[in-house]
């Protein structure tokens, strides 16, 4: 198992050192650079040159691509263009936002996917499953802005159910210890807040978890269609063991094996689908602060945010593979 | 499951074969989601190919005297989806933009399939360094979110419906090459190159005119589903600002975010455009959905 780990480590190295040189490359490829994205229209060609200066793009490429790598192994991330404050604490204040809203769906996703998918293969070939099948292909189908723009004028705008947009309201008067909103509020006892918080949450996540949940219930269907009918399963119930028993221990515990790869795949797919939820919903995250960073020209921004964004999901991505081993003892040992 | 069923099992096809096409092809005829997924494909190529002689009104006609007491008047005879903030009929506006989305989807997928193929298949036969590099590389385009990629690639290319569906299309690159080699390597070993080469079949050809049709049916899946996501892509970018420069344009991802601040009072301009992209991403979806059960050679022969 250690050595599977060190080795899945390893092969992160390639990753990231080729991620760093295309993201730097990719940047400096930008049309326009950021002292024209900073002064605009009163663009003189020597204000663009000192601000160019200052920011040291006018140093050989191989020159800059050196300082980028020295100081972001040293963990700095560099500041950012426009707001001149440090990336790295601007990540630190929007990541919590983007991962609070991912978890967020992904518990929406999970929560009525896997139930879901598992009684439609209960019921093959019944009504419900074909209901199911049609309601998630819809599902994927739906672009994430369009559904979060009707949930938001149904629920927020017409009906005033829920909030409409950012992640607290400003009346509410609590303390961030975490940068997880709702996590803080429980966290401080301040329950008003959390529950302000979760209300907060809860339209943006359907939008978010939609794309998901529509993937996890038909993973989910079709490995228990193929778990019920294997060789185990009907031993089981030849030997009288109850139903629950069944459907849970062996059933259960073999068909959501794929569900899990999924879930690592989605989280990718999640912080891209984020950029559109937290710009509909003005939710202060890393979506949609990249892509604001992208129309600027913030090359800091970019290159730290991007880079980040990607480490986190390799490593999603990594723990995924290694809970797989754990939750089946049959790919451990190969 | 009887005894019968289960020595038909057992045997093979209890229905004779005509060959893997022939077979999907019986199948997709009996399955009513591909029916449904191809009457809506119908619809919207039907949309794009005739909007010249199908559309009541031009896509860029204005009538302001519609609008002059306020936006915007809703569906009626005369204008059967209404009529947006310009004064221009929706209806027509509609059956133009399938057009741009047609040719955005189709052009997309061209770029992601036949570039994400040729890595696939080059990276998945020749195996070691080869594909190493390849795959790696495709790692670290798979490391970034698709949207965030297409984003920054509009971002060097410069705006433009063009440049937009080749950033949408590289971002399925990796999906593309990841499904072909995978499939070539399970065919790289099989008795019949095996046999291919033993007689001395050389090596492009092995890959040309044996592997690879051998290894095509999930990427025409995977294509037709990636029609889908290119259409929603595509409306997903128009939503951030990033869409077709000009605006007087009718796309449909463009209509339904022009027309976001009218929400209150003219629901219907966000919906329509709204329902239109779901509409045409399910056909694709349905119809991808319906293939990959009727490809699939574990299902075969059963009726």
């Amino acid at each position: 198992m250690l050595r599977f780990i060190v080795r899945r480590l390893l092969l992160l190295v390639p990753i990231l050192i080729g991620l760093s040189i295309l993201i730097f490359f990719w940047i400096h490829a930008l049309p326009g650079g950021p002292a024209q994205a900073l002064l605009g229209e009163r663009a003189t060609p020597e204000a663009v040159a000192q601000i160019r200066h200052d920011l040291g793009l006018d140093k050989p490429i191989y020159e800059q691509y050196w300082a980028y790598v020295r100081t972001t192994a040293e963990g700095n991330l560099g500041v950012s263009i426009s707001s001149r404050r440090p990336v790295t604490t601007e990540i630190r204040e929007r990541f919590p936002a983007t991962v609070e809203l991912t978890i967020a769906a992904m518990i929406f996703a999970l929560s009525l996917g896997i139930p879901l998918g598992f009684y439609a293969a209960k019921r093959h070939g019944s009504a419900f499953d074909h209901a199911s099948l049609v309601g998630s292909l819809i599902g994927i189908s739906i672009p994430i802005f369009f559904l979060a723009i009707i949930l938001k004028y149904i629920f927020a705008v017409r009906l005033g159910w829920l909030p409409s947009i950012g992640r607290q309201s400003v009346l509410i008067n609590a303390e961030h210890p975490t940068g997880f909103y709702v996590l803080d509020g429980i966290v401080t006892g301040n329950w008003n807040a959390a529950w302000d918080a979760v209300q907060h949450l809860i339209l943006p996540a359907i939008a978010l978890g939609s794309i998901p949940l529509a993937i996890i219930a038909r993973i989910t269907r079709a490995s228990a269609l193929d778990v019920q009918n294997e060789d185990y399963v009907r031993t089981a119930r030849a030997k009288g063991m109850s139903p629950g028993i069944v459907d849970r221990r062996h059933v259960m515990r073999n068909a959501l094996l794929p569900v899990v790869t999924i879930i690592g795949l989605q989280f990718g797919l999640l912080l891209g689908g984020a950029v559109l939820t937290e710009t509909v919903f003005a939710i202060p995250g890393m979506g949609s602060w990249l892509a604001q960073a992208i129309f600027n020209r913030d090359y800091p921004v970019i290159q730290g945010g991007v880079l980040f964004l990607a480490i986190v999901f390799v490593m999603v991505n990594l723990i995924v593979d290694l809970s797989y081993g754990f939750l089946n003892p049959r790919i451990r040992v190969s | 499951m009887s005894i019968a069923e289960l020595e038909g099992q057992l045997v093979g096809p209890t229905v004779p074969t005509g060959g893997l096409w022939h077979e999907a092809w019986r199948r997709l005829r009996r399955d009513r989601g591909a029916i449904v997924g191809f009457i809506f494909v119908c619809c919207f190529v039907l949309a794009a190919v005739l909007a010249p002689i199908i559309a009541p009104y031009g896509p860029l006609d204005q009538d302001l005297a519609l609008i002059t007491k306020g936006c915007c008047p809703g569906p009626s005879s005369a204008h059967w989806f209404g009529v947006d903030q310009l004064g221009r009929d929706e209806l027509s506006r509609i059956l133009w933009g399938a057009r741009y989305s047609l040719i955005i989807g189709v052009v997309s997928v061209t770029v992601g399939l036949s570039i994400g193929v040729t890595l696939g298949s080059i990276a998945g036969y020749f195996g070691g360094a080869v594909d190493n590099i390849i795959m790696r590389l495709m790692d670290i385009m798979l490391a970034i979110p698709g949207l965030l990629l297409a984003i920054g690639i509009v971002a060097v290319l410069g705006p433009g419906l063009f440049q937009i569906m080749i950033a949408v299309g590289v971002t399925s690159i990796p999906i593309f090459a990841r499904l072909i080699r995978g499939s070539i390597l399970s065919q790289r070993e099989a008795d019949f190159v095996l046999a291919a080469r033993s007689v001395g079949v050389p090596r492009r050809s092995i890959l040309g005119s044996h592997i690879l049709p051998n290894s095509i049916s999930p990427v025409i899946v995977q294509g037709t589903l990636s029609l889908a996501t290119a259409i929603i892509d595509v409306a997903g970018l128009a939503f951030l600002g990033l869409g077709d420069p000009d605006p007087s344009r009718p796309e449909w991802g463009a209509m339904l975010t022009n027309t976001n601040e009218y929400l209150q009072s003219a629901p219907f301009l966000a919906i329509i455009p709204g329902i239109a992209i779901v509409i045409s991403a399910l056909g694709f979806n349905l119809i991808g959905d319906a293939l990959r059960e009727a490809l699939d050679p574990k299902l075969r022969g059963r009726a």
